[in-house]
């Protein structure tokens, strides 16, 4: 399972990095909580709340990027922000027998089979998007005004895209939990990003460091038992510092 | 053939592009000359098609490309020389087989860079990755906004030679730019604009029109 995460996330980083859409996904990771929230109250799959969750935010911070057009950053920032306090007001709000700390935090020793089919599922997903749209993922990075000249579909690519981010996010929660899963997405991409020369080769290059860095730190949380979540997540923010310059 | 008719254009309220018309025979080269704000960016993206008229009509008989001001791409993309000039065929309408990466870079005076990055080139070795990536589509009407930003004379001489040379197979161009004076002798002819049509002719005709180009250019013209 952490395996899985560790190669996923970067990979869907790589995507968000190369196209200045970083925000985005740590904008959707935060916004996911309400959602969780509800459908643990109602008893139903948690991921399909977190997704449904995920993508309103993300609706919501674009709706605003347009009233507050130059300042995005500022409306994403209270957007995330906005939708993680209602996520932790609705768990008294709804009574939900939730544990909030390992959402937020994550709890790889808890994930099941069920955890394993969703992160599998949003490998699929991944793969499908990189395979069969890579030119234009590509274009879309490089000269996205080109993208829609060339009568590329740029929306519907971009939506695409942030419901896998979507899915990402939310399979990565079981393992290092909504507050560190943009740790996982960014540090492996960070390392490659400058001495990649395609986003293929840097998708495979960070989804291997990504890979390495979930398995290490799997490890090194059992024989340290520390909680391998918040390990996982230092030791990405180690790795920008072991990149040579 | 290209041809403008009555065409305007606003941002809102504001007008960008007035009743401008005029019309691009094939093979020619025009230069597309203005100060900051006079709306050359706009017409050109209103040409090519990425802008929709509000009033007016351009008629084109044959496919539209557009090279693109340098701010419009991200230079950090992790992507070499090959692949963004390949990037063009994406773009290309036609079927026919046109010329090779290798022989566009060749042409452009990149040989050699195909495995390059882009943040490893220099301003005047983007423009001709920038240049190269436009050629590739075999387009008939080919639009370069502000080929010449940020580059030295030379280079500004190569891309200049490259373009007569498409002109000379029957591309017809139009190049938005600063220059002025002696600069335009480069050109067949040359379109003034400052939101609405200020002078439509050849180098000698324009000059002879526009006494006082400073007034026009403000401070730009070089």
């Amino acid at each position: 399972m952490a395996l899985m995460v560790g190669s996923i996330c970067p990979a869907a980083g790589s995507l968000l990095i190369t196209q200045r859409r970083i925000l985005l996904a740590n904008l959707m990771a935060h916004s996911v909580l309400p959602g969780l929230v509800v459908a643990i109250a109602l008893e139903v799959d948690p991921s399909i709340g977190g997704l449904i969750s995920g993508l309103i935010g993300a609706l919501v911070a674009e709706r605003l990027n347009q009233r507050f057009r130059g300042r995005e950053e500022g409306s994403m920032n209270t957007v995330l922000a906005g939708f993680t306090a209602l996520g932790v007001l609705m768990v008294p709000l709804l009574k939900a027998r939730i544990d909030l700390e390992s959402i937020l935090f994550g709890d790889i020793l808890a994930a099941g089979g069920i955890d394993l089919v969703r992160t599998g599922v949003a490998a699929l997903a991944l793969v499908l998007l990189f395979t069969t749209r890579y030119q234009d993922l590509v274009f879309i990075g490089v000269d996205p005004e080109g993208a829609l000249a060339a009568r590329r579909p740029v929306s519907q690519i971009r939506f695409t895209a942030i419901v896998i981010t979507a899915l990402v996010v939310i399979s990565a929660i079981t393992a290092v939990g909504i507050v560190l899963v943009i740790g996982l997405l960014c540090a492996p991409v960070l390392v490659h990003v400058e001495r990649s020369t395609s986003l293929r080769n840097l998708i495979l290059k960070s989804s291997g460091t990504g890979l390495l860095l979930c398995g290490g730190g799997m490890m090194l949380a059992v024989l340290l038992d520390l909680p391998p979540g918040p390990l996982i997540g230092v030791l990405c923010m180690v790795l920008l510092f072991l990149r040579r310059p | 053939m290209l041809t403008v008719n009555q065409l305007s254009f606003g941002y809102g309220q504001k007008l960008a592009i007035n009743s401008i018309s005029f019309q691009l025979k094939p093979g020619t080269l025009t230069a597309l000359v203005g100060p900051n704000g006079a709306g050359k960016s706009t017409l050109l993206h209103l040409l090519q098609g990425r802008l929709p008229c509000c009033d007016g009509c351009v008629k084109c008989n044959g496919s539209v490309a557009l090279m693109p001001q340098k701010a419009a791409i991200d230079w950090s993309f992790p992507i070499t020389v090959q692949q963004m000039v390949k990037l063009g065929k994406t773009s290309r309408r036609r079927s026919k087989e046109g010329r090779s990466v290798e022989q566009l870079l060749k042409l452009v005076g990149m040989a050699g860079m195909e495995s390059r990055r882009l943040n490893q080139l220099s301003g005047g070795q983007q423009q001709r990755v920038l240049l190269a990536r436009a050629l590739i589509q075999e387009s008939d009407i080919l639009l370069l906004d502000e080929p010449y930003s940020a580059i030295d004379p030379p280079t500004r001489a190569h891309l200049l030679d490259v373009m007569r040379q498409q002109a000379e197979v029957g591309q017809t161009l139009l190049v938005s730019s600063h220059d002025w004076g002696k600069a335009l002798d480069s050109y067949d002819r040359v379109l003034v604009i400052d939101r609405h049509l200020v002078a439509n002719g050849t180098p000698a005709q324009v000059r002879n029109t526009i006494s006082d180009m400073d007034s026009v250019m403000g401070d730009c013209c070089g």
